[in-house]
Formats: structure tokens, C-alpha cells, sequence
């Protein structure tokens, strides 16, 4: 699996061990999140810091996971490359996630 | 089922010819790996091959090796041969060679009859199960190449409307992509254009494509997104983009499990006075190729994609056109096409390559681009659907 997660305070830390984000993870990427959400999961922080490229259904996959929190706890997108910030900014991402620049800015507050 | 036997021997040829007649296959017969192949070559009906292994001219492994090979073998279709090898008693290490070149089964000579007709038996379930399979394939594609019939006759084809021109390029990278675009004028002085690229390829997201292309329709039974009908003068109202993008963006919210959004840039375009107002929604920006100036810019604009998250709003880009300026919509497969290195082709390269074509007519600007891109990709197909729409705010009134 090229996630793993570790505990940080009271964050969960999830790592995407991947260059690319695409269609061929975002199954498995989903199954992952919605089991720790549904086991209670609710201060998430996500580390794309490895990812080089991310195609829709990456951006896609995200918004589910902040969708199936429906509003409990926070998400945060940490450590995003200048492409992956280029598409949120595109796509206007920060509307909807916070997002900072690493997982210890993420996880300081 | 018919049957091959490639065998020099000819006793042991015509004992196996014999007992295979007997339980009603129609047989083929062959003096080597050679004559074997001309046979299969000739009869397309034979889909199993029980061959020796040492043979003149052409021995069993190099026959296999042939026939496994789809691409360069000397036979018109793609059916499947049953490869069964026939070895004696010393030749061990024709079982591992025979495997490594794809032979399906073995059998030991002499041939045991009851053993023989067992592992028929066995090859006969193999290609049943594969003819099966198969035909469902065949059907499935016939069926989406009707579908890709259906989605080309849904493409608005390149024409004037008001003094603007509008010509595109469609590619999907499959048979049917999740790419639309369309134009329509709205009245005697508004034209409307807007170019989308639904999430994921394949038929759903072709299916939600249509759907789009018929919601963004002026005349949509009188409830349409990009119009409404008023009670007193002038009867109607035209709706801002930033306004339709809202309206789009209420009518289709993606479920958690689907998750199907698309990104869009939607525009209308006052063919009397040059002025377009543009909205967007993660797309691609549109560029603008300015005949006074010979530049070509990005009109940059952010925004959530439509079905992502209700309640969303969207900001207004507007420019003053002048005559014979262009603008050029494209969805991301261009942009984020990748060369064998695994660069992407990117929005700079795209505008240097605009400019440097700026004074083409549409059609020759349209096949730079393709010709570029298929440059930049060397493969044979797309990775992504990719699509671009420009329209030109003519130099002359007619």
C-alpha cells in the first residue's frame, strides 16, 4: 500500500507515498480514508509532499474524503509541489481545503 | 472443431489423423512447421494445433513461438490456437522451452488415445470460453462505436454565426471521451461558446457529456440555463456566465460515491461591439490571440469546478475584442500531454506555438496544433481526450 499513516498529536497524518495521483489509486486511496473516518478519524492532515502530478480523479478523490466528513473535525492539504498548488489554484481549492506548506505547519496549531 | 497436426512421421501422422477423424473432428494435416502455418494461414476455421516438436524446415517451439506472436505472424485474425506439443519420453527440456513459448499442453508419445481426448476435451473448454468472450467484446465495441457515432453528431459543426467564426479539434482518447463543447447565438447580437472536460474518461463520463451538451442548449424547452423567458419586453434575459456556471453548478452535485464534476469556460461573446464576458470553473484558461499587438495571453480565472461543493460562486472575465482577434478554449489533455520523458507539453509551449501561427487562417492554426501535439507525444493515441475550440470575432462585417 503506498499510504501510511501515523499520529501526531491529535492529527492523524496520512502519507501518499506516490509521484503520481491518478485514476489508478484513488480506489484504493478512498477505501483507505472512508475506514478511518468511519473508525473516527476526524483531524486529518494529508501529505502530498511525494506526489509530482495529480489528474482529476485525484482532485476528485479529495473532495469525497472532505465530503464524507460532512463537516466534522478538519482536513488539511500539506506540502503540495508548485504543479499541485498551480491545480488547486486553477481549481480554487483553497475555498474548500485548508492547505499550508508542510505537515509540521499542519500539525503546530 | 478443426484441427492441425503437424508431424514428419507419417505413420504417426495418420494413426492421430485417424483416431481424431473417428471422434468427429476435421482434420488438417502437416509435414512440418511450415506447411502447418500455410495451413492455419489458409483455414480459418482450425483453433487447435497438436504438433511435434522436432520437425524439418520448421520445428514445433519456433511454430508456437510464431503463432503467439499477434502482431507479426502471417494470419489476417486474431483467433487464439490451442497449442498442444507432442514430445517423446527424452525430450525433458521440450517441456520448459515449450511452456516459455506459450504451448498450452503437452502429451507424451506414443499418444495414448483416452489421455489424448481428455486434453482435447480441455482445450475445446478453453476455446469455447474464449470465442464467448470474445463475441460479448466485439458486441460491447460495436455498440460503443455507435455511441461514438452519437456523441459526433452532438459536435456543433464549424460555421459563422454574427461575423464569428468557430472551428475545433475533437480527439478522445478512447472511443467516446468526456470532452464537449459548444456555440449558439443567443439573439441577434449575443453568441454564446464554452468548451467542458468531464473528470475520468470512458462512457459514463461521455454520458454525462451529452446530458451537458443538451442542458447548455438555448431552446431547452423554455427552462434554459443560459436564457430565461420574461413576461414584458424584450421577452427574454440573457443569462451572465457566472450566473450559468451557478445554475449548472445547483442542477448537477456530484454523491460522495460518484464524485463526477467537470471544469468549464463558459463565454458570450457581443458580435456587435467585441466585448466578451467569460466565467470559469478549473479550466484550462482561454487564450487570447491579438492580431494588433501579435500576442497571445491567458485570461486567468479560478474557480471550483461545477459539482464539486454546492453553493459555489464564480467570477467575470471580460475583454474587449478587436476584429480578428481570437480566443482559443482547450481542455487539459493538450496542456498536460506528455512527451516520452514525461514532460508535459504546458501552457507556455502552447502560446509560443499560437504565436508563432498567429496570422493562419483557422484551419491550418487548428492543424499546427494537432500536428504539435501529436509531435510532442510520439504515441499513436492520446493519453487524454483532448479538444480545443477557437472562434475569431471577424475582421470584416458583412
Amino acid at each position: 500500500m503506498a499510504f501510511e499513516i501515523s499520529t501526531q498529536g491529535k492529527f492523524t497524518v496520512v502519507h501518499i507515498d506516490e509521484v503520481r495521483f491518478d485514476a489508478s489509486q484513488v480506489d484504493a486511496f478512498k477505501t483507505f480514508m472512508f475506514e478511518h473516518i468511519e473508525g473516527g478519524a476526524t483531524e486529518l492532515v494529508i501529505d502530498l509532499s511525494m506526489i509530482r502530478f495529480m489528474d482529476s480523479s485525484g482532485l476528485g478523490v479529495l473532495v469525497s474524503v472532505l465530503k464524507k466528513m460532512d463537516g466534522n473535525g478538519s482536513l488539511v492539504l500539506a506540502g503540495a509541489q508548485a504543479a499541485i498548488q498551480d491545480l488547486f489554484s486553477l481549481t480554487a481549492m483553497d475555498r474548500l481545503f485548508s492547505i499550508v506548506d508542510s505537515v509540521d505547519q499542519a500539525t503546530a496549531g | 472443431m478443426d484441427i492441425l497436426i503437424a508431424e514428419d512421421a507419417k505413420d504417426q501422422r495418420l494413426l492421430l489423423a485417424a483416431l481424431l477423424k473417428k471422434r468427429g473432428f476435421t482434420v488438417y494435416e502437416a509435414e512440418d512447421g511450415q506447411q502447418a502455418l500455410d495451413l492455419l494461414t489458409q483455414y480459418p476455421d482450425i483453433r487447435i494445433v497438436l504438433s511435434d516438436w522436432m520437425m524439418p524446415n520448421m520445428d514445433g517451439i519456433t511454430l508456437c513461438q510464431i503463432l503467439r506472436n499477434q502482431t507479426t505472424r502471417p494470419i489476417d485474425d486474431q483467433r487464439y490456437f490451442y497449442f498442444i506439443l507432442l514430445t517423446s519420453r527424452a525430450e525433458h527440456k521440450a517441456l520448459a522451452e515449450g511452456m516459455s513459448v506459450g504451448a498450452d499442453d503437452f502429451i507424451r508419445k506414443p499418444v495414448d488415445p483416452e489421455e489424448l481426448s481428455a486434453r482435447l476435451n480441455a482445450g475445446i473448454r478453453i476455446i469455447e470460453l474464449k470465442t464467448a468472450l470474445e463475441q460479448k467484446i466485439n458486441y460491447i465495441e460495436k455498440d460503443l462505436r455507435y455511441a461514438a457515432n452519437a456523441q459526433a453528431q452532438l459536435l456543433a459543426q464549424p460555421t459563422t454565426i454574427q461575423n464569428v467564426s468557430f472551428d475545433w479539434f475533437f480527439q478522445p482518447s478512447r472511443i467516446l471521451g468526456g470532452d464537449m463543447f459548444g456555440y449558439q447565438p443567443l439573439d441577434s447580437e449575443h453568441v454564446s461558446f464554452y468548451q467542458l472536460d468531464v473528470a475520468g474518461h470512458g462512457v459514463s463520463s461521455a454520458l454525462f457529456s451529452f446530458a451537458l451538451n443538451n442542458t447548455l442548449k438555448e431552446d431547452h424547452g423554455g427552462r434554459g440555463i443560459v436564457k430565461s423567458i420574461l413576461s414584458t419586453p424584450p421577452y427574454y434575459r440573457i443569462h451572465t456566465p457566472d450566473e450559468v456556471l451557478v445554475q449548472l453548478n445547483q442542477q448537477f452535485q456530484a454523491s460522495v460515491d460518484s464524485m463526477h464534476y467537470f471544469t468549464i469556460a463558459y463565454g458570450v461573446l457581443n458580435s456587435q461591439t467585441g466585448v466578451v464576458q467569460l466565467a470559469q470553473a478549473g479550466h484550462p484558461p482561454p487564450l487570447w490571440l491579438q492580431t494588433q499587438s501579435q500576442t497571445v495571453t491567458a485570461i486567468e480565472g479560478k474557480g471550483v469546478p461545477i459539482g464539486m461543493m454546492s453553493n459555489m460562486d464564480y467570477d467575470i472575465q471580460t475583454v474587449q475584442l478587436n476584429r480578428g482577434d481570437r480566443l482559443f478554449l482547450h481542455s487539459d489533455g493538450i496542456t498536460e500531454c506528455e512527451n516520452s520523458a514525461g514532460e508535459q507539453f504546458g501552457e507556455q509551449r502552447l502560446i509560443q506555438l499560437l504565436q508563432q501561427h498567429l496570422q493562419l487562417p483557422l484551419t491550418e492554426l487548428i492543424e499546427q496544433v494537432e500536428q504539435a501535439i501529436r509531435q510532442w507525444s510520439e504515441a499513436p493515441s492520446f493519453e487524454d481526450d483532448v479538444t480545443f475550440l477557437i472562434l475569431e470575432w471577424q475582421r470584416h462585417t458583412e
